[in-house]
């Protein structure tokens, strides 16, 4: 049940899945929100917010790499070495590169802002980057294009899904229900 | 320190204007020590449709004031940025980093007044300011007031308000500039005594 096997996804991928889709589209939400607002002491918060979501999201992504080590996903259904398999396995590694380098870059531009990095009001990150303008500008310019770069394959990645459920293709149906 | 909070603070003080005129002799200029616990130095600056305000304390200040002849008066004084407090945290430590005051490599604020007069029911202080290493020129208004039961001539102890504003860019203290104002307001509150 909460195991993958070879033709089905575990709960726990599952959970997995679909807890990240759900943050990468509030982040997104939040990052959109906070970059065009002018702040005020009324919003301040939801800067706090998109960092706190944006470290669980980075927490997740790395257990969920832990758990393809410990439990590896299904084989994809169809023939691997086709063209549309492959383009979702590339697909793949590009979305979870994406999702280590985005949070890590808005880590790296917070701290080189030389404020702190409050998760939750409570727990504050430790600074992993000098104070420094040309950090900062540089990780957040990182941040923001590799953001659109994820959203860009992301609409590849739920497309792909689609396609493939139009097509009678279980792929969808396994990731919602596990078989 | 608002200015209504201020305000009612004067009144409560029991308002004495016209110090500046002239009374029984004092020939050359009176040293005031400041006594910490009347005194704040205080700021504000836009932040979105709110304020951030903060204060600085006080390293040293030397003041020498003549009523008869404001243009003897002189008055210096050093702040502390490293221990300067905003209104939230995240202001305090903004405003203490490289991006602008720069506490670390700049830990004070320096201001030595270079032209006194008096100015309506006041007195109008010209001085020089130094933040970040850099030196302005800035102007401060300042008022006067007796404390509550001193006599009219009395000036052992006095309020004094000194207010103004500055532009921190002019300062190269520009961080977050897209966020937080330019102008920065002061106002300064000082309970002075004669010295012995």
């Amino acid at each position: 049940m909460f195991f993958n096997t070879h033709e089905t996804f575990g709960l726990i991928s599952r959970i997995l899945h679909w807890t990240m889709a759900l943050l990468i589209l509030s982040l997104l939400a939040l990052g959109l929100t906070i970059a065009d607002m002018e702040p005020s002491l009324d919003s301040l918060w939801l800067y706090g917010l998109h960092k706190s979501l944006g470290f669980v999201a980075l927490i997740l992504v790395l257990l969920r790499l832990v758990w393809h080590r410990i439990s590896p996903p299904p084989h994809p259904l169809g023939d691997p070495a086709a063209l549309p398999q492959r383009l979702a396995r590339g697909a793949h590694r590009v979305i979870y590169a994406l999702l280590v380098i985005i949070p890590m870059a808005g880590w790296v531009g917070s701290s080189a802002t030389g404020l702190d990095t409050v998760l939750f009001n409570t727990l504050t990150l430790p600074p992993i980057a000098p104070v420094s303008e040309a950090w900062e500008t540089t990780a957040f310019t990182v941040h923001w294009a590799t953001t659109w770069t994820l959203m860009g394959v992301l609409g590849l990645h739920i497309a792909g899904a689609f396609a493939r459920a139009i097509k009678g293709d279980n792929t969808l149906e396994r990731m919602i229900s596990g078989s | 320190m608002s200015m209504t909070k201020a305000r009612a603070l004067i009144l409560a003080l029991g308002v004495v204007s016209t110090i500046f005129v002239a009374g029984p002799g004092l020939a050359d200029p009176t040293g005031y020590s400041l006594q910490p616990n009347g005194t704040t130095v205080g700021f504000s600056t836009d932040f979105g449709k709110d304020e951030i305000t903060g204060q600085f304390p006080i390293t040293s200040a030397n003041l020498k004031l003549d009523f008869e002849n404001p243009g003897q008066s002189t008055i210096d004084v050093t702040l502390n940025v490293a221990d300067a407090n905003a209104s939230f945290p995240f202001a305090a430590q903004a405003l203490k980093g490289p991006k602008v005051l720069n506490a670390s490599e700049f830990p004070e604020i320096t201001f030595t007044s270079t032209k006194i007069r008096a100015e309506g029911e006041g007195a109008r202080v010209e001085g020089d300011i130094t933040i970040r290493g850099v030196t302005k020129s800035v102007v401060l208004f300042a008022q006067f007031w007796q404390q509550k039961g001193q006599a009219a001539g009395d000036l052992h102890l006095l309020k004094i308000r000194l207010t103004g504003a500055l532009m921190r860019s002019d300062f190269g203290a520009t961080g977050w500039s897209d966020m937080v104002g330019d102008e920065v307001r002061l106002d300064i509150l000082a309970l002075i005594e004669q010295e012995k």
